[in-house]
């Protein structure tokens, strides 16, 4: 997995890339939670990540409750088709703020 | 890998690989060149390397929970007939206690149990079996074809 930030104003942008599992998860929580922490509000690009299981899922949950916690929004954008069937046979669709 | 029959009615593609995270995406690998060699539909293949992945995740999880820095290996075999793909997982883990395998309830938000619900999802039969020696556990999922 690799990922690019860019800001503009008070939003940030995460670009994630390549495939998100078990292995990778630590890797995208310490890209991402940090951001939420800082108040600022954060799109998550997922167009160029094609294969996210499980482990990915939780981490876009604990992601999206962070940032409830914090006040802040986080929205998920452009997300794959093989990624948003992923998200629906989760039936989170309606509970992430996708994009 | 290895191939264990070459009968295009009775194809089976089994290989090892070591129980960590890490393996996981070897797994996938390995699951994505035998769905193309079965000539699998295209649609099916991605969820049916999502149920193998976490089946596989589920091992390096919970069979080998307190034993991260474990050399042992686990096998996946692929069969396929006309009609059915049968999925096996062998490890020499930690004994699956079968009623603790649940995953959370889908309404309650939360991260985490959801491996196996979205295996449930997928395939049409989850076994749990004792392995042959020396094997401990073995896992058999099916999915009509």
């Amino acid at each position: 997995m690799t990922y690019k930030v860019t800001e503009e104003g008070n939003s940030s942008t995460i670009f994630l890339d390549g495939e998100i599992d078990m292995d990778k998860t630590e890797g995208a929580k310490e890209v991402i939670f940090p951001i939420i922490d800082s108040g600022k509000d954060v799109y998550l690009n997922l167009s160029n990540v094609q294969y996210m299981d499980s482990s990915g899922i939780s981490v876009l949950i604990e992601s999206h409750q962070k940032a409830l916690e914090q006040g802040t929004k986080l929205i998920i954008k452009d997300v794959s088709k093989s990624v948003l069937k992923v998200i629906m046979m989760a039936k989170l669709e309606q509970i992430l703020n996708l994009e | 890998m290895s191939t264990e029959a070459s009968d295009q009615t009775n194809l089976s593609e089994k290989k090892d690989f070591l129980v960590n995270s890490a393996s996981l995406k070897d797994v996938r690998s390995f699951s994505r060149e035998v769905f193309e060699k079965f000539k699998i539909k295209k649609d099916l293949r991605e969820e049916l390397v999502l149920a193998i992945a976490e089946a596989a995740q589920n091992i390096v999880k919970h069979a080998y929970k307190d034993y991260p820095d474990t050399q042992d290996r686990m096998a996946v075999r692929i069969s396929c007939t006309d009609k059915e793909l049968e999925i096996s997982f062998f490890d020499k883990g930690k004994p699956v206690e079968k009623s603790k395998v649940k995953h959370r309830a889908i309404d309650d938000v939360k991260p985490g149990g959801l491996g196996t619900f979205f295996i449930q999802e997928i395939m049409d039969s989850i076994k749990f079996k004792e392995g042959d020696k020396p094997w401990i556990n073995n896992l058999v999922l099916t999915k009509k074809l």
